[in-house]
């Protein structure tokens, strides 16, 4: 019983750094109907800015928690501006051209930033320490992590302000109008333009929370860290519903706890093949998603 | 179509034959030159080299297949080359240890193949019924699992791979292979089964009103570029001699996207040269082998930039020569038909939500008849076409056509009993000629397999030329013939949507469904229009049911008239008498001046 707890934490923490993930995808889905494959990259961009940044500031040598906060503001920051510049020069010219091309592009500029961090980075894994050094909560058996509490109340935090953004001000009010109908929108006198533009900031900041995050737990960064929890992350959004902010969550959670009951009751190396074998029972039987709704395309 | 089936199982063997004879003349040749040139040792590295562009060349025209000229997106197809590597690895590994004939080892790349293709059916048959992206990421998990299933069997040698794998395969296989590969993607391509691969990748909804599955168009594009991929892994696992899972992960398979996307989506020379290039370039740049991959998504994102179909787009590098240009057939004339009852719309209501589209409808059309749907804006009457075509399921009430209730039936069901429609917002398949567009109409008629098709079959031939003489005499009927291998989006408004009519009328339908056939054309060109209506219901023996706002047009042509408002019928009867009826004055000119002027309704002196 205490080793199934175990696989709850564990599946709970992973999931919610999948949650975080899925909601750029989803949200960038959700207005522009684009998979951002490179969503994943941005991630792992995340965490090696911080990897930069702690090593510059010291922190990486004596870890403190206002060290962690600059060193995650830092990394969202810059993947802000990253997410701005990805739609700006990669995405907006193509934004009437077939979904092909920009699925095409997408997947371009994903290898662009993993083999680019590549060259720059180098492909060895380093070793990653912004959080101070903590023993985490045990109960009997059952170890709570240090990094694992703060991922939760962190990605619970985000959750629940991107919640009160998407329905709860002006831009999240044209967010969903545009995810709508985006020509409707544009009428009313939203900016199609600034709005899609906010939503791949917010998104990739998300994501480079999670980059932290994920990069603290697993204690490394490596040019190619974003390949398998984007992919993972992406199929979350789709299990929650793609295009739908509470369904990403869900989808996270889902998607995390199977992981790791999967790995722990069966083999650690079955490990990646679960996320996909999800994918392809959602499409089966509920390609909508947990949460979605279907709609007709009109004739 | 009766009557067509000619010539023995012999005689199509014979012909079949005939037609590869210049490919199996080609194997001698190839051999030769591995005789003396690719067994020597001076030629060892360039041979090498050579010998991996032939596999590069089979996978690249291979996803061509899907990616091209299907339009699907296909990430994956690593993983359908490991399968086919993998199985015929093992098989090798474990056969006789002599094989002078090479039979087991044709053998094996079979099983290979089969078993790709099978892998191609799973994955695709699920996934490739959803629109959109999805396909995309299916096949990139499916790619991993299949490494992560590789790395975790022992039968397949686990994280290690497998080795040693009898070294059979040379340049004469190869490149035979690679040939093959060519050829039959071509004569596929060239094909009715071609163009309903490219019709899917026009417009989805068209193609299924052209009788076209386009499901089991995609399934089968899948699985015949899944089979052929798997040759290829067959092939580079007993060239190389060593088979392991790192060789088949995601930057493969992208490096393969990169060679299809690079040469043109569609195009098989395209493939074949950006297979040759992007193979030799890293051989070429090994002073900047890390920056191998950050070059190709820098020139695949510029690319789709510049130029979003590749280098080449869907034409083949001899289309740049000047003087190609194809023969033209005579057009021929063709005896119309006659059938028995046509189209039994009975109560139908749809609900969108909770607003009701179209309530308590009911129709019946007879052969030849000539009837108009007419109403204001928004009183449903494209929904009812989609209703009749199958593109909406009615919520409740039944419509049969020809006697055959169309419940759960898809819309390319329901154009194979006869019904044929025109789009308000003209969905031609704006990327292929006119042509192909009326050819593409005939597909739903032919019977020939796509094996048959490759083989160059006896019935795939005379079907193909009864196409395009039938397509010729629609095109020269509508006025059309001079626009013959025009693209469809180049053609004026007006000549596309008299192409409309004609790819419609290609179907051999019972009956023609026009939707605003007459909406942007001028007084002139309408008052053709009118007699082109009647034309094709004389000569082609079709029902038309025509929705129109042009009262002229439709007081001029329809036997009868059919009045929606809100969804609702409120009228229908002769054109003298919906001109008179005061309730379909009022929709369309409002209560208030239909109560003012009462009396000079009454008289008939004004109409809607």
């Amino acid at each position: 019983m205490a080793e199934f707890f175990q696989h709850i934490i564990d599946g709970i923490s992973v999931g919610a750094i999948y949650a975080l993930i899925a909601l750029g995808y989803t949200m960038v889905y959700g207005v522009l109907k684009l998979i951002n494959f490179a969503h994943g990259d941005v991630f792992m961009v995340g965490a090696m800015i911080g990897w930069y940044v702690a090593r510059w500031t010291g922190e990486s040598r004596s870890p403190s928690i206002s060290g962690a906060l600059l060193v995650t503001l830092a990394s969202m920051l810059v993947c802000g501006c990253l997410g701005f510049v990805i739609e700006r020069l990669a995405y907006r010219p193509l934004r009437n051209s077939p979904r092909l091309n920009s699925l095409i592009t997408a997947i371009g500029v994903s290898f662009f930033l993993e083999y680019g961090g590549q060259y720059l980075f180098g492909p060895n894994p380093r070793v990653f320490t912004v959080l101070p050094r903590h023993p985490g909560l045990h109960a009997g058996p059952v170890s709570l992590g240090y990094v694992d509490v703060v991922t939760v109340i962190v990605s619970v935090a985000l959750m629940i302000g991107l919640q009160r953004i998407v329905f709860h001000t002006r831009i999240g009010t044209a967010m969903r109008a545009v995810s709508f109908n985006a020509t409707v929108a544009s009428l009313m006198g939203v900016n199609i333009d600034r709005v899609i533009s906010f939503t791949f900031v917010l998104g990739s900041v998300l994501a480079a929370v999670a980059g932290v995050l994920y990069a603290s737990k697993y204690p490394s960064v490596q040019p190619l860290m974003g390949l398998m929890p984007g992919l993972k992350a992406f199929v979350a959004a789709v299990l929650g519903g793609i295009g739908n902010v509470p369904g990403a969550m869900l989808g996270g959670l889902v998607l995390g706890l199977a992981e790791q009951i999967v790995s722990g009751y069966l083999s650690s190396s079955w490990r990646d093949a679960v996320a996909f074998g999800i994918l392809i029972l959602v499409l089966l039987v509920r390609p909508t998603g947990l949460l979605g709704r279907g709609e007709a395309e009109k004739v | 179509m009766a009557g067509l089936f000619g010539g023995s199982a012999l005689t199509q063997a014979r012909r079949a034959l005939l037609s590869w004879l210049p490919f199996i003349a080609a194997i001698p040749v190839l051999w030769l030159v591995q005789y003396f040139f690719a067994d020597q040792r001076d030629w060892e590295y360039a041979f090498q080299n050579i010998n991996h562009i032939g596999i590069a060349i089979i996978l690249a025209v291979s996803l061509n297949l899907v990616n091209g000229l299907t339009g699907q997106f296909s990430i994956g197809h690593a993983g359908f080359m490991a399968i086919g590597g993998y199985v015929s690895a093992v098989l090798l590994m474990r056969g006789p240890s002599e094989d002078p004939y090479r039979l087991f080892f044709i053998a094996s790349i079979a099983a290979g193949a089969g078993a790709a293709a099978l892998a191609g059916w799973l994955v695709g048959k699920p996934s490739l019924r959803l629109r959109g992206d999805y396909l995309a990421i299916v096949t990139l998990g499916f790619g991993e699992i299949i490494r992560v299933v590789i790395e975790n069997t022992r039968l397949f040698g686990g994280a290690i791979g497998l080795s040693p794998i009898p070294r059979y395969a040379d340049f004469t296989w190869i490149w035979t292979a690679a040939i093959a590969t060519i050829l039959v993607t071509k004569r596929l391509r060239d094909s009715t089964h071609g163009r309903a691969f490219l019709s899917v990748r026009e417009d989805e909804v068209a193609a299924e009103a052209m009788g076209v599955d386009t499901t089991g168009y995609k399934v089968r594009a899948f699985v015949i570029s899944a089979g052929m991929a798997g040759v290829a892994g067959a092939l580079s696992g007993a060239f190389e001699g060593n088979l392991s899972p790192q060789s088949f992960t995601f930057v493969r398979s992208f490096e393969i996207v990169a060679m299809v996307v690079l040469g043109g989506m569609g195009s098989i020379t395209g493939s074949t040269i950006a297979a040759a290039v992007l193979t030799l370039l890293p051989e070429y740049l090994r002073a900047l082998a890390n920056l191998r991959m950050v070059i190709y998504s820098i020139a695949l994102v510029v690319l789709m930039l510049v130029r979003p179909r590749g280098l080449l787009g869907t034409r083949e590098v001899w289309d740049l020569l000047p003087w190609r240009r194809d023969k033209r057939v005579a057009p021929r004339a063709k005896a119309p038909e006659l059938s028995a009852a046509l189209i039994d719309v009975r109560r139908a209501t749809i609900r969108f939500g909770g607003l009701t589209a179209v309530s308590d409808f009911s129709l019946t059309v007879k052969p030849r008849e000539l009837v108009a749907l007419i109403g204001p804006n928004g009183a449903g009457k494209t929904t009812v076409f989609n209703l009749l075509t199958g593109v909406y399921p009615p919520s409740e009430g039944t419509i049969l056509v020809r006697g055959r209730d169309t419940r759960g039936l898809a819309p390319h069901d329901i154009a194979h009993l006869g019904l044929a429609r025109t789009f308000q917002n003209i969905r031609l398949f704006r990327e292929l000629t006119a042509f192909d567009n009326v050819r593409l109409g005939c597909h739903h008629l032919t019977r020939e397999s796509i094996a048959a098709s490759v083989r160059k079959g006896e019935l795939a031939e005379v079907e193909e030329k009864w196409i395009n003489q039938r397509s010729e005499e629609l095109l020269s009927v509508m006025g059309l013939l001079h626009r013959r291998d025009d693209l469809a989006k180049n053609l004026p408004y007006g000549e596309q949507r008299r192409l409309e009519i004609a790819r419609a009328l290609a179907t051999d339908p019972k009956a023609l469904l026009l939707d605003e056939p007459a909406a942007g054309t001028n007084q002139k060109e309408k008052s053709e229009l009118m007699q082109l209506i009647r034309d094709i219901r004389d000569r082609f023996g079709v029902a038309v049911v025509l929705i129109e706002h042009d009262m002229k047009l439709v007081m001029g042509v329809s036997e009868r008239i059919l009045v929606l408002d809100h969804g609702v019928t409120i009228a229908q009867g002769l054109p003298r008498e919906i001109q008179t009826n005061p309730r379909v004055i009022e929709a369309y000119l409002g209560e208030k001046y239909a109560r003012e002027h009462a009396g000079q309704i009454a008289a008939g002196q004004v109409q809607p």
